[in-house]
């Protein structure tokens, strides 16, 4: 037993002077998706009643994803949308969705979609998940991973229930479009 | 069959001496990566870090996740000890077989014992009739009723169609059943949509040849393959290079329609082989079997998800001599997943299993009776509740019928704490049970009476408890990490207890426990160049009960204290690839087997997009070693090079 917890601080020694080597890093996987949630909003046109006034901000939420919203918060700093400068918001559930212009919705708060949609019914607001099947559960935009890349399908008959226009631009670098 | 048991330890210190120069070896080693990780770090901190959101869309859709990062990501979540084989791992360490892919995971013991068979295990307790391990393909279970174990000589695959392997070690029986005492192994094959067109190989070597085909092509909704494959294994030598007659040739064919898609869909798949291995007297092995597998699955409008699964599998051995069994097993099973208020995604389910097994006996012993029909049944309910938006809280219990003992609770319950998306705290606690199999209660030897051996009426089932603590981390995007610790105590362990006149009953008198480290690692140290590294430490101790007759504590299996593995996979300019893999385990115990160093090397071209040509050495540095089994009797590992030739497209 002695000799195993030796063996065992052998190994986490390595292990720490390993992390101190790599420190400084974050997952990539959550940075491509704050960038392209943050893209999607220049890419995407809202109706002009989404903005109460001509200083309002794009406003940004995030549910069940705390490494894409640090990684958003990251991004935003400096940078608009549309002239607009950016806010997100970390929801935790049953927070309202009203006045958001995008939500996105990770996978352990997947299956909490038919109560958000249903909520942001009629409402501008463009929803954005990472789950299988979410398009076919009424979300318009789902990244996926495909050969070790981020990618995204759209459902464009969900997104124009929404009033939201998305630009041919957007369409062509998705993956897949579903137009109903 | 052999069984791990055997009293001599002669020339223990001998290996001590070897195993002594290996470890100054291996101190070396990670003194030298130690150092060259901290030349290396200032290099790295320098190096720009680049604002993604200033990429276009197309740059973003573009850039590659690491596999390091997929594969921590999608494993991240599981409160388990899991490692994941991938299809490209297989394809470049050049494995031939099923049993040789699995040494490429970590918490995996693999001890090849002659041409066709294997000890395999996780967590100790190892021999060729080791009995702690479930195994699945594609769902189906490859378990035989005769021992608990498996028949690694009936099963194969077409490792170019294979997706990942996952290998959980430590108790899985909650979710997967009765036999997922010490670990999982479950072989995913792709979907027939990720194998559409030709693949064609055919490889020579000095101690294997083997050739294989498969086609996949779209089907009215959905996507169908075909394969065939066939292999020619040389025989094994003994320590003294004396030919041990074991050389086995088999052929196997099979196919896998899917409609839908994986949670939403149909799929039909099959397999039967046909397999021959030379034995001296009185005549050769035969092998032979086949497989039928449909399973339905529906995403419910609900988020819920519901699976039916249903499966055929018929086996026949005949080793002249010994026994000829001919087993057909039917099983059933469903399973329903649902969101059951907030924060609450239950999954329940269960299953039946019927089996018919016919042995003929032999003079040398007898399963006693002959012919039997056995039946297994499971429910099972599992709530994965999130407590916070960090911490989940996992609990379980299966209740498993088998036809000896009846009834039997595998309860277990889970806690992972995610800090931060890179970082996975765990911890669980779960009693597994290993039911009785015919082995324990039918065996008889001899053939006749009187016996000498004789199965135990009343050998109830083996019971773990097994607590376990695991790190898992992802500090960048080119590390990631996992740390298992755990400690199981093992109760009601087959022993063999003394009868009167020198025969002995099979009984359940001996007890363990074992504690243990896993450890494992990725490293990208450079977009073409990948480092992974395992290392696991077991000790192990074995005691009888008081009323025992029993002296052999070596029959429960036949473990290294210590294992690492070390693997390097670089991409080479102009398609090219080379990979190496070194394997130590460290000696076993009783019968003694000498520690072992083996370094496999790997080397493939692809002139064209379709052709890929690679030569595979294993065992490089070594003329041969044994790696299971008593000195006497035992077959030893060569020094094997494999040229082979895959066309796909």
């Amino acid at each position: 037993m002695v000799a195993l917890i030796k063996r065992m601080l052998f190994v986490a020694a390595f292990l720490a002077a390993a992390t101190a080597l790599g420190q400084g890093d974050r997952a990539l996987e959550p940075q491509i998706k704050a960038a392209f949630l943050y893209k999607f909003g220049g890419f995407i046109e809202w109706p002009a009643a989404a903005f109460a006034r001509a200083d309002t901000s794009f406003s940004i939420g995030v549910l069940g994803a705390d490494g894409v919203a640090a990684e958003l918060e990251r991004v935003v700093t400096g940078r608009t949308v549309q002239g607009r400068a950016i806010t997100v918001q970390r929801l935790k559930r049953g927070d309202p969705v009203t006045g958001l212009h995008l939500l996105f919705v990770g996978q352990p708060e997947a299956g909490r979609l038919p109560e958000i949609l249903s909520a942001a019914k009629g409402l501008p607001l463009l929803v954005v998940t990472e789950t299988e099947d979410a398009l076919t559960r009424g979300s318009m935009i789902n990244f996926i991973t495909v050969d070790d890349k981020v990618r995204f399908d759209v459902a464009l008959p969900q997104a124009e229930r929404g009033q939201l226009r998305i630009s041919a631009r957007l369409l062509a670098v998705a993956r897949k479009v579903i137009t109903g | 069959m052999g069984a791990a048991g055997g009293c001599d330890s002669e020339g223990g210190r001998r290996l001590s001496t070897i195993a002594k120069t290996r470890k100054c070896l291996l101190t070396r080693l990670a003194a030298a990566s130690l150092a060259l990780a901290d030349a290396l770090s200032p290099a790295l901190a320098q190096q720009p870090k680049p604002d993604l959101a200033d990429l276009s869309l197309e740059e973003l859709a573009n850039l590659q996740i690491t596999s390091v990062s997929r594969r921590a990501e999608r494993l991240s979540d599981a409160a388990a000890s899991i490692f994941a084989i991938t299809g490209d791992d297989i394809r470049r360490s050049g494995a031939t077989s099923l049993p040789e892919a699995l040494r490429l995971a970590p918490n995996l013991q693999v001890a090849r014992v002659d041409a066709r068979q294997y000890a395999i295990t996780a967590r100790g307790f190892n021999s060729t009739t080791a009995n702690k391990l479930l195994v699945l393909i594609d769902g189906r279970t490859v378990y035989t009723p005769l021992f608990s174990g498996v028949f690694w000589d009936a099963q194969d695959v077409l490792l170019e169609d294979v997706e990942r392997i996952e290998v959980i070690s430590g108790p899985g029986a909650t979710l997967w059943g009765a036999n997922a005492v010490n670990g999982v192994i479950n072989v995913i094959s792709r979907p027939a949509s990720d194998t559409k067109g030709l693949l064609a190989f055919a490889g020579s070597g000095n101690r294997e040849s083997g050739i294989g085909v498969r086609y996949g092509m779209d089907i009215p909704g959905g996507a169908l393959r075909i394969y065939g494959k066939g292999f020619d294994r040389d025989n094994t030598v003994r320590a003294n290079g004396a030919d041990v007659s074991d050389g086995w040739q088999n052929a196997q064919g099979g196919f896998r329609a899917d409609w839908g898609t994986a949670t939403n869909g149909f799929t039909l798949q099959s397999d039967a082989y046909r397999g021959t291995i030379d034995q001296v007297a009185p005549g050769d092995v035969r092998i032979s079997g086949g497989n039928l597998l449909a399973r339905w699955s529906r995403q419910l409008a609900s988020g819920g998800h519901l699976q039916f699964q249903a499966y055929y599998d018929q086996t026949e051995r005949e080793i002249p001599g010994t026994f000829i069994e001919r087993l057909d097993t039917f099983d059933l099973e469903f399973q329903h997943s649902f969101q059951a208020g907030s924060g609450h995604r239950l999954t329940w389910g269960g299953g039946h299993r019927s089996a018919r097994d016919r042995v003929t006996n032999s003079a040398g012993l007898a399963f006693l009776p002959p012919n039997i029909t056995q039946h297994w049944s499971n429910l099972f309910i599992q709530d994965d509740i999130e407590l916070s938006e960090q911490v989940r809280f996992t609990a379980g219990i299966k209740a498993a019928s088998n036809p000896y003992t009846g009834w039997e609770l595998l309860p277990s319950a889970r806690l992972a704490w995610k800090p931060d998306p890179s970082r996975t705290v765990w911890t669980a606690l779960s009693r597994a049970v290993r039911a009785p199999a015919r082995l324990d209660r039918d065996l008889f030897l001899p053939g006749q009476p009187p016996f000498l051996l004789a199965g135990g009426p009343d050998f109830r089932s083996e019971i773990a408890d097994v607590l376990e603590l695991g790190y898992r981390a992802q500090p960048s995007p080119r590390f990631s990490y996992s740390l298992t610790a755990f400690h199981a105590a093992y109760e009601h362990l087959r022993s063999l207890e003394p009868v009167g006149g020198g025969g002995f009953v099979i009984g359940n008198k001996m007890k363990a426990t074992t504690n243990g480290l896993e450890a494992w690692g990725n490293y990208q140290a450079a977009t073409n160049w990948r480092l992974s590294a395992g290392a696991v430490f077991l000790d192990d101790s074995r005691k009888f009960e008081a009323g025992s007759g029993d002296t052999n504590l070596a029959n429960a299996g036949n473990d290294p204290k210590r294992q690492f593995t070390l693997r390097s996979s670089l991409d080479l300019p102009g398609q090219q690839e080379f990979d190496v893999l070194a394997r130590y385990v460290g000696s076993l115990p009783n019968p003694p087997v000498p520690s072992y160093l083996a370094v496999d090397a790997r080397y493939a071209w692809r002139p064209l997009k379709e052709l890929e040509v690679s030569v595979t050495a294993q065992n490089l540095f070594d003329k041969r070693h044994p790696e299971f089994g008593a000195a006497a009797t035992r077959s030893e590992i060569e020094r094997g090079v494999f040229l082979k030739v895959k066309w796909s497209h």
